[in-house]
């Protein structure tokens, strides 16, 4: 076991893992942010992303050990310490960009994480930033049309 | 997973050290392939030597007509970077479409050179622009690089540090994703340059190689239409059910084609 | 009189706060003080005899706790898992085959992935560990994973007492109409055709955590399921326990499509497990066992015979299919290859004669059962394939043979020569609506346009009906607590459907309350005496109109209470916009002071009590609702490399009355990727020489992914509400995928025709999209 460090969601959190233990086990199980969610285990479906270090990346690929030090951004953290959701929080919910909700923290990851190198993406644009995520309840369209939305509205912001 | 010791290495040497005193030990980059095979217990390495802290193994330098990748860069990092961007278009695009936006935030292209997957794309990139990749001990040309299914001439112990590509004056790159995957059922970069025309292929066979009947109709004239009726045979290429051989033989000639026309499209 | 309940806002979901923000909770974020880790043995092998299992490694393995083997399970005479389908008779009128299936295997295993343990330790990954060193030995048998060729004499035999592994020999129609009218016709047009295996994918795997108080002898099941009282009664029996002694609830579900639907073995041997060891058990599948545990859907192959005029007029029609059912009945065995497609066969079409036959047979597969449709997209499928293929082989406009066909509205209500009644609907004007949506004029102009970049582009228009309703009986109840909480607990299960919101929409609209003062609760046999679940579209059409009926009962207890307070008759006291009023006296009082006054006993009629207006209904539906509509498309096909792009979507359905369209939207939306995922890109395979399972992982099964989804251009056509329930609804859960398959596989094959490519089977892979075109050309 090795006592790890890092700043998640802007706060400095320590535990203890073993070197085997992914990055999605230890926020959910040592840091209990159940929000990551792991729908596979082939770093296929993207439901895991969170940002490391500013880039989205799957927390089911990662080991914990190698995020030591890193600040990390997950679902829990993506809104305003008084709630307010961020504008893609925001979006997804206008556009009804969820249903069940299990794919929808890595989607939220990956768009927040999209829109932030590509703040003006195109429709075509965000459907291949999204290509890591799989979402199986929505069919995309709202997904996409809540980033496009969320790139307008950051813009004002 | 099962246990192993982590260790994370501050130099080049140190890398090695530590990978030669494991019993079965492996470098861990980006840990893209490494990770997924160690899940399904189909990998039990007893030691990870973690590269993320080696700075040799950094950056991106261009000098001359030679660009020279750090082995721990990101695939991400080399698709956003400006100068391979306006020199090498080709690489940028191939970088930048391998897996997804977050695997291309941890993979490394020295990880996937070392690693040799027959459906990666980089080996396509460094075969097929004729590249050098550099190790803590030799130069080895991507000619020889490349030996097989999952094989490279890398020795026990060896670290790849940086990949070197020369600017080559047209290439392009077209891949052919598999629909569940991702990874290339087929991908072809053809380049041309001072020392001749390069078409390597990806997907298509146990490891990247080179087509040969298509570079020299390429040769004579660097044009899409050089490559009419000139066909790959399909002996020696996969066939799973995502594509039978047959279909892979076509669609090299047929990326082949595209990938020329890139090429032509663009300055490299 | 209460005012009619208006619906039909777009309203934002309340569920998405905890989802956006990381607040759901699904299975794996259910954790109970010393739980235990539950993890399975599974056959690696499709048929074989379990010649002996050695648990004695496992056994002292650290942290194990427990290894149930299936010959414990066998001996503990538990029942086995159960089957409702209900076809279940023979077209000669004796039983089909219900074989005994049990939740572990003991003495032969049908399917790779049947669990033949299961392991109790300390933590997930020591039970797999332990699970791992079980030490089985099999002998392996001939095994049969393909459908047709499980009915063949040599064929490997699953069952003893089931010969050619036959499980059902179905009928349903009129044989004798149809062949005279094949005999005689003008045309007759045939195709064979498949419907690819399917796996349906819930974003979340299934899992469970079971639990068992000695002291009261209660069970607990937090379980992954979409299906949770008629599961408990199910469950209860096989365990041979009171149903009362299982409390059985769902948290948030990731997901469902059917797949969590059935029963299934592991939370029953959870169950018995969380008895022996007094701690709570928990399971979560990975991916991996998903694949392999999950019923699959749909695999079936169709032979589909159109006999027509010489004017084109469809005079009878004849679909005989072979559907695999898997290994063992599942939970509702043959239903979907026989009587779920037979339902709806013949679709939108006035057909005088239709003959349905089906044989459901056995293989060496996991259990196939209800997915997003289950028969009725098969249905569609089949009279959309043979109808696009008739115009082609007689030489007639697609759309001009279907607009002929359609039942005309003055022939509502029809019944059709399968015997569905189609109570209202508008197919014609549906189909004009979708061909006035999808540009016709600027038809033309893409195609040259894809031309000119070396690609065929191709369109199609498929009408289509399907049934929804699932199961009839339901119930909803409303309580009202001190603090302005209103609770709204149902039977159904929206497991991302948005009911939180469209249901409670229903309530608060009805009762002239806001929506946030209502505090929903679905999926726990505590919460309500029973519940139909998810399945069959059923949420708002059944559920809804359970709940439209319990609000409406709690406004004639407060028009009694209200004349109470106000002292006035009961017959005087109309409700709107949340007050009652007297007509006679312009008294009113609030909703909100009646329901004050109904915590108060002494504020009330003599004959009620505190908690008065806590209303339970139970709402039966008549027969099934038919949602129905018209897809178009359009698709760029390359010849070249034969890739498919799906260009443009259109999409126009009648879905009665629509509650909240925006929901409504994505349910369509999402329906329809499933629909071009089975279309294009999908299809569980097995070897067909060692019957392992193939595409195991997302790495080989493909999903449909953001950049394969054109942009969808949805409305509704609601000018046909139905009488059949009180909201006027009709499901719309299911309909995308009726639609969306069989219109972009005909796109497909319309900017295919000049090849002469008559017919392709799905999925359309690339591969054989350029194989017809080659083979075509050759």
């Amino acid at each position: 076991m090795t006592e790890l460090s890092m700043t998640v969601n802007g706060v400095v959190r320590r535990a203890a893992a073993a070197p085997t233990v992914l990055l999605s086990t230890f926020l959910r199980e040592s840091l209990k942010l159940t929000g990551t969610h792991v729908g596979c285990d082939t770093s296929q479906c993207g439901a895991c992303t969170v940002i490391v270090d500013g880039r989205s990346i799957k927390s089911c690929t990662m080991l914990a050990v190698e995020a030591d030090g890193a600040a990390i951004t997950t679902i829990e953290g993506v809104a305003k310490s008084d709630g307010t959701l961020h504008p893609v929080q925001e979006a997804f919910r206008a556009h009804h960009a969820l249903q069940c909700g299990f794919c929808t923290p890595g989607m939220v990851m990956a768009s927040v994480a999209l829109l932030a190198h590509t703040p003006n993406p195109t429709d075509a644009q965000v459907r291949h930033g999204l290509e890591g995520n799989m979402c199986r309840c929505t069919g995309y369209q709202n997904i996409v049309d809540a980033v496009l939305a969320a790139s307008q509205s950051m813009k004002g912001a | 997973m099962d246990t192993f010791t982590f260790k994370r290495a501050a130099s080049v040497a140190e890398a090695v050290a530590a990978a030669t005193a494991g019993v079965d030990a492996k470098f861990l980059a980006g840990g893209q392939t490494l990770l997924p095979v160690m899940k399904q217990g189909l990998a039990a390495p007893s030691d990870l030597v973690s590269l993320a802290r080696v700075a040799a193994m950094q950056g991106i330098g261009v000098n001359g007509g030679m660009i020279s990748i750090g082995a721990m860069m990101r695939h991400a990092d080399v698709a956003a970077h400006g100068e391979i961007k306006a020199l090498l278009p080709a690489l940028s695009v191939l970088a930048g479409g391998i897996a997804d936006p977050h695997v291309r935030n941890r993979g490394t292209i020295g990880g996937s050179l070392a690693n040799n997957d027959p459906a990666a794309d980089y080996p396509a990139a460094v075969l097929g622009l004729g590249a050098t990749v550099v190790t803590d001990r030799r130069r080895i040309a991507a000619d020889d690089f490349f030996q097989g299914m999952f094989t490279t001439a890398l020795e026990a112990g060896e670290l790849i540090t940086r990949v070197e590509f020369p600017v080559p004056e047209r290439a392009g790159y077209i891949k052919f994703p598999h629909p569940a995957s991702r990874y290339a059922l087929v991908g072809v970069m053809a380049s041309k340059s001072a020392q001749g025309v390069r078409v390597a292929v990806t997907g298509a066979g146990a490891c990247v190689f080179r087509a040969t009947a298509l570079e020299q109709a390429l040769a004579k004239s660097f044009t899409p239409g050089a490559l009419d009726g000139v066909a790959v045979g399909a002996d020696d290429l996969t066939s799973d059910r995502a594509g039978s051989a047959s279909y892979r033989a076509h669609l090299i000639t047929v990326l082949a084609k595209r990938a020329v026309a890139r090429a032509l499209e663009v300055r490299s | 009189m209460t005012e009619h309940a208006r619906f039909g806002k777009s309203q934002v979901r309340v569920e998405d706060q905890r989802f956006l923000t990381g607040q759901g909770r699904y299975i794996d974020d259910v954790n109970r003080p010393k739980q235990k880790h539950a993890a399975f043995v599974r056959s690696p092998h499709a048929h074989a005899r379990v010649v002996t299992m050695d648990v004695s490694a496992a056994r002292a393995l650290p942290g194990v706790a427990l290894i149930v083997t299936g010959a414990e399970w066998a001996a503990r005479g538990f029942g086995p898992l159960p089957c409702r389908s209900p076809s279940k008779v023979n077209r000669d009128g004796t039983p089909f085959k219900e074989p005994t299936r049990h939740c572990l295997a003991s003495d032969t295993v049908r399917y790779v992935g049947e669990p033949v343990a299961m392991v109790v330790a300390g933590t997930a990954d020591e039970a797999r560990r332990a699970a791992d060193a079980v030490i089985v030995e099999y002998a392996e048998l001939a095994s049969v994973t393909d459908r047709a060729a499980a009915l063949g004499d040599d064929a490997a035999q699953l069952w003893p007492e089931v010969p050619n592994n036959l499980c059902l020999d179905f009928e349903q129609g009129n044989r004798a109409a149809v062949e005279a009218a094949m005999a005689t016709a003008k045309h007759v047009v045939r195709l064979d055709m498949g419907n690819n295996r399917l796996t349906a994918v819930p974003m979340e795997p299934r899992g469970a955590i079971a639990d068992f108080d000695a002291a009261t002898g209660q069970y607990t099941l937090v379980n992954c399921s979409q299906n949770i009282h008629a599961n408990r009664d199910l469950m209860a029996s096989m365990l041979k326990i009171d149903k009362a002694k299982l409390h059985h609830l769902a948290p948030d579900i990731g997901g469902g499509f059917g797949a969590k639907n059935s029963v299934y073995s592991e939370p029953v041997v959870m169950l018995y497990a969380a008895s022996k060891v007094g701690c709570p058990i928990k399971w979560i599948a990975d991916r991996t066992e998903a694949f392999l545990s999950d019923t699959h859907g749909r695999d079936q192959q169709s032979t589909v015979t159109l006999a027509l005029d010489e004017h084109g007029k469809f005079l009878a029609l004849h679909v005989d299919t072979v559907g695999n059912v898997g290994a063992a009945c599942g939970t509702m065995g043959p239903f979907t290859p026989t009587g779920g497609t037979a339902r709806t066969t013949g679709s939108v079409y006035a057909i005088p004669a239709i003959l349905y036959t089906s044989k459901a047979v056995f293989t060496n597969t996991v259990q196939t059962d209800p997915y997003r449709g289950a028969g009725r997209p098969e249905a569609v499928f089949h009279v959309e394939r043979i109808v696009e293929f008739a115009a082609r082989t007689l030489g007639i406009d697609p759309v001009a043979l279907r607009r002929q066909n359609l039942i005309k509205t003055e022939q509502l209500p029809y019944k059709t020569a399968v015997g569905l009644e189609i109570d209202c609907g508008d197919f014609p004007a549906v189909m004009e609506r979708v061909l006035a949506m999808s540009d016709r004029p600027g038809y033309a102009a893409r195609v040259a346009t894809s031309r000119a970049k070396g690609l065929r582009r191709g369109f199609a228009v498929t009408p289509y009906l399907e049934t929804s309703g699932g199961a009839p009986h339901e119930e909803a109840r409303l309580a009202f607590r001190a603090d302005g909480t209103v609770v709204l607990s149902v039977g159904t299960h929206s497991t991302g459907m948005g009911h939180e919101t469209a249901l409670a929409q229903i309530a608060a609209d009805t009762l002239g309350i806001d929506l946030t003062r209502i505090r929903f609760v679905q999926a726990d046999t505590d919460a309500t005496s029973i519940g139909g679940g998810h399945g069959g579209s059923r949420g708002i059409e059944v559920g809804g109109s359970a709940v439209l009926k319990v609000a409406r009962m709690v406004i004639e207890k407060a028009r009694g209470i209200a004349a109470h307070l106000l002292n006035s008759h009961v017959d005087d006291i109309t409700f709107k916009a949340g007050v009652l009023s007297d007509t006679k006296t312009g008294q009113s009082v609030a909703l909100d002071a009646v329901i004050a006054a109904a915590g108060d006993t002494s504020r009330l009629p003599q004959d009620m009590s505190a908690g008065a207006l806590d209303t339970t209904a139970k709402f039966e539906r008549e027969t099934y609702t038919v949602p129905n509509g018209a897809h178009a498309c359009e698709v760029e096909v390359d010849p070249e490399t034969g890739v498919i792009a799906v260009d443009k979507f259109w999409c126009v359905d009648d879905f009665g009355s629509v509650i909240n369209p925006m929901l409504a939207d994505g349910q369509v939306m999402g329906g329809i990727v499933q629909g071009l995922g089975q279309a294009l890109l999908e299809e569980v395979v097995y070897d067909p020489q060692t019957g392992q399972l193939l595409t195991a992982s997302l790495l080989e099964y493909a999903l449909p992914r953001a950049d394969h989804v054109p942009r969808m251009e949805i409305a509704f056509f609601e000018g046909a509400p139905t009488k059949r329930n009180p909201l006027g609804a009709k499901g719309s859960g299911e309909a995308g995928c009726c639609g969306a398959t069989p219109v972009i596989v005909n796109a497909v094959l319309d900017a295919l025709h000049e090849y002469g490519v008559r017919h392709i089977e799905m999925p359309l892979t690339s591969e054989k999209v350029w194989s017809a075109i080659t083979g075509a050309s050759a």
